[in-house]
């Protein structure tokens, strides 16, 4: 199975962010707040990282 | 350091106007469990280990476990379908020092899984295909799925203790 590397972060971001909402947050609606910022985050920080490191000859 | 009352309750700060109070109020207390004898948590935790989600489902936590079972083994399940590395008890004898401490990281992480693992490593997954253009990630989901494993493990830990609810 071939994903491209921005769906493989997507699903990676989105598993890992319901497991980190649930052991962090008590009541759903921390969970659902808390899980969607994790998510946002790491898809945020993934693109940034990859525009900064594009202009790298390494 | 928690009490051992099994009927506590969160500890809210106290509102200072009335339509704080009410919504206090209207809100469900969040319920902590009785801690239990150590050797039960123990084993608790070691079914967590061995089957991902078991353990918050033994603690009564259904919804919670189901969820856990489903994130862990979905993202084994990709790793392998990824052709990602599972790393197993036989290193490759010419790594060097390094190497080999990485490798058995890596075993470690792997292994978080329980069953899965064995069963996959058993059945010849996981060989890893270096030249996928997955491998990569197919590698890393592997790693994270057990790691994440072992967080799960220990929520459930702090759970059958009280400290969580």
């Amino acid at each position: 199975m071939t994903l491209s590397h921005f769906t493989a972060l997507f699903v990676f971001a989105l598993i890992v962010s319901v497991v980190f909402a649930l052991i962090n947050k008590s009541e759903p609606r921390e969970q659902l707040r808390y899980g969607a910022w994790v998510f946002l985050a790491f898809l945020g920080v993934a693109v940034v990282v990859g525009w900064i490191m594009f202009p790298f000859p390494f | 350091m928690p009490t051992k009352n099994p009927t506590r309750t969160r500890v809210r700060a106290v509102p200072d106007d009335d339509a704080a109070t009410e919504r206090l109020e209207e809100t469900p207390a969040v319920q902590f469990r009785e801690p239990m004898g150590m050797p039960i948590a123990l084993a608790v935790c070691a079914g967590g280990w061995l089957l991902p989600g078991l353990s918050h489902v033994v603690l009564g936590r259904w919804r919670r476990g189901l969820t856990f079972t489903v994130c862990i083994l979905t993202m084994f399940v990709l790793g392998i379908a990824m052709q990602g590395r599972l790393y197993t008890a036989a290193p490759d004898p010419t790594l060097p020092a390094f190497g080999l401490l990485l490798h058995w990281l890596a075993l470690v992480a792997d292994a978080g899984v329980g069953i899965p693992y064995f069963v996959a490593e058993r059945m010849g997954y996981g060989d890893g295909v270096l030249s996928s253009p997955n491998y990569d990630y197919g590698s890393a989901y592997l790693w994270v799925a057990g790691l994440l494993n072992y967080l799960i493990v220990l929520d459930a830990f702090d759970i059958s203790q009280g400290r969580k609810p």
